[in-house]
């Protein structure tokens, strides 16, 4: 029944993908505009029903059950048309967020506001990642794609690796502040961190080296401490506010999926 | 592809009891029931945060995380709604840079609403909301900028935070700005509660929209979360149980354990 749909969002060839690719940009402008001119009383119950349709379909698929030999049940083949609308929603709205970007920067140089150099900078990036980008998946220019080696590997993966290694330093201020003393609650996640700490290290497991490996005792060896508070009571609490995590995650699907949800984002009803 | 395990029907079941037991409280507090819900400081604290930076005279943050949009996204900006509504009333400026870009557009509807509710859409700045980067550190150095910048006064922090969330966290105790923080992210509560002043944990970054708001559907909603927590701590009680009898063989009991543990056991 749903086979057109499947067919429909298959690769296209060349020659026609940009008939599809316009047909598909004047149809979301299409119903962009149906959404928005809708009268109220009928787009709260649309959207409603698109709601529950679309998460009634994952929950199908993820309960209905599967042919062992191919891991896939009657609705998996229309996973991926269904994640290919949401990539195309996304895709719309990626336009929006560079839309911000432009609005933001170009203001901030068109006024010359305080640190307009910079915006500047930001914009010239984006247009060099952009262009280069293209450029290296596209063309067969040599230079374009040594300038987008430059870019992506030289500049940017350095730039994430150095915001990345700041996160070292921050570690030491925040446990630094954490770990002092000043109530009970301070000094016992102050004694558990060092237990942990030392049982990481060889100079801790070196500590308690002269204690039996088997026996009752054996379980006194800061090594054995470290794994019994990380196995036990970490993994304990951490299953706890998982389990809660899970359960407040379900009643908000349903909440969002029954549509009882109004008026928590949007003070107007939709 | 991710399916249900094998043995769904018993998953299927106390999943849908859950829902079953979730929308009864939903409807029951629909109905008008009078319901309790316990004290969060980190909720308390959003009040006091804004407070603060009316005083001060500087901006207040709010950061959605690095997730797409999702049912934690929606929370995040289902609080961020009510904050927005208070410093609309107090005349705060607001500074909410987003990752994501589909939750950039719903966030600048939520925040713009949230204006037009109290009466001052006037005072709704289009800049106050904007898009920074979707990669990672690139996000998190921006956010770390205006922070430094705009010299915060408070921030607030809800929603998907991964490597990133002590750069934000630090960064904004080195301003001195009031931090409340929640996330889902188990491996990042311990850095929200190492370098921020309150930390929403587990399940009450769940209750917030309920706490904050009162309103009636999400407060039923919160206490069907507890029975359903309830319902799933009785079956650990019970799991316990019969695989300790299960364990020594009590004659009839054992059999029974064992089955329930079959039960509930994935391969």
């Amino acid at each position: 029944m749903l086979e057109p749909i499947v067919r429909f969002f298959s690769a296209k060839p060349p020659a026609v993908l940009p008939y599809y690719v316009a047909g598909a940009v004047i149809f979301s402008i299409l119903v962009i505009l149906l959404l928005i001119n809708l009268p109220s009383r009928m787009r709260k119950p649309l959207i409603a029903i698109v709601t529950f349709l679309a998460g009634l379909f994952y929950a199908a698929e993820f309960f209905l059950p599967i042919d062992r030999a191919t891991n896939k049940n009657v609705l998996t083949d229309y996973l991926v048309s269904a994640s290919k609308l949401g990539s195309l929603l996304g895709g719309m709205t990626l336009t929006l967020g560079i839309l911000s970007l432009l609005r933001v920067h170009g203001r901030n140089i068109a006024r010359l506001r305080a640190g307009w150099y910079n915006s500047l900078a930001l914009l010239v990036a984006m247009v060099s990642m952009v262009v280069f980008g293209l450029m290296d998946k596209y063309g067969a220019n040599a230079s374009a794609k040594k300038v987008f080696n430059v870019l992506f590997e030289g500049m940017l993966i350095n730039m994430d690796a150095t915001m990345f290694s700041l996160i070292a330093f921050y570690i030491v201020s925040a446990s630094y502040r954490a770990f002092r003393i000043r109530s009970i609650e301070a000094t016992i996640l102050m004694v558990t961190a060092f237990l942990v700490m030392l049982g990481q290290v060889p100079v801790g497991n070196a500590m308690t080296d002269w204690l039996p490996r088997e026996g009752f005792f054996a379980s006194l060896r800061v090594e054995n401490i470290k794994q019994w508070i990380l196995s036990q009571v970490n993994a304990a609490a951490l299953r706890a506010i998982a389990f809660g995590l899970g359960v407040g995650g379900l009643a908000i699907s349903l909440r969002i999926w029954l549509s009882l949800e109004r008026g928590a984002y949007f003070e107007k009803e939709i | 592809m991710q399916h249900a395990f094998e043995k769904i029907w018993p998953v299927l079941i106390v999943e849908v009891l859950t829902a079953l037991i979730i929308i009864w409280r939903i409807i029951s507090a629909q109905r008008g029931k009078e319901l309790f819900i316990r004290r969060i400081p980190g909720l308390n604290a959003i009040d006091e945060a804004i407070g603060r930076a009316t005083e001060m005279g500087r901006p207040v943050l709010m950061v959605p995380g690095i997730g797409g949009f999702s049912i934690i996204a929606l929370q995040a900006l289902s609080i961020f709604s009510y904050i927005a509504r208070s410093t609309a009333r107090f005349g705060n400026r607001i500074l909410m840079p987003v990752a994501d870009a589909t939750v950039y557009t719903v966030a600048e509807e939520v925040i713009r609403d949230a204006y037009q509710a109290e009466g001052h859409p006037e005072r709704f700045d289009p800049d106050s909301v904007r898009f920074l980067s979707d990669r990672q550190f690139a996000f998190a150095s921006g956010v770390a900028g205006l922070i430094q910048r705009e010299q915060i006064a408070s921030s607030f922090m809800f929603g998907e935070f991964f490597a990133e969330s002590l750069i934000f966290a630090e960064t904004g105790n080195m301003v001195g700005a009031i931090q409340v923080a929640g996330t889902v992210q188990t491996t990042q509560i311990p850095f929200f509660i190492a370098a921020c002043d309150y930390t929403i944990i587990g399940d009450e970054y769940y209750a917030a929209s309920a706490y904050i708001s009162r309103n009636p559907t999400m407060l039923g909603s919160l206490v069907g979360q507890d029975f359903g927590k309830l319902l799933i701590a009785s079956l650990c009680v019970v799991g316990s149980v019969a695989a300790t009898l299960s364990a020594l063989d009590v004659p009839v009991l054992g059999t029974a354990s064992k089955w329930f543990i079959d039960l509930f056991t994935i391969r």
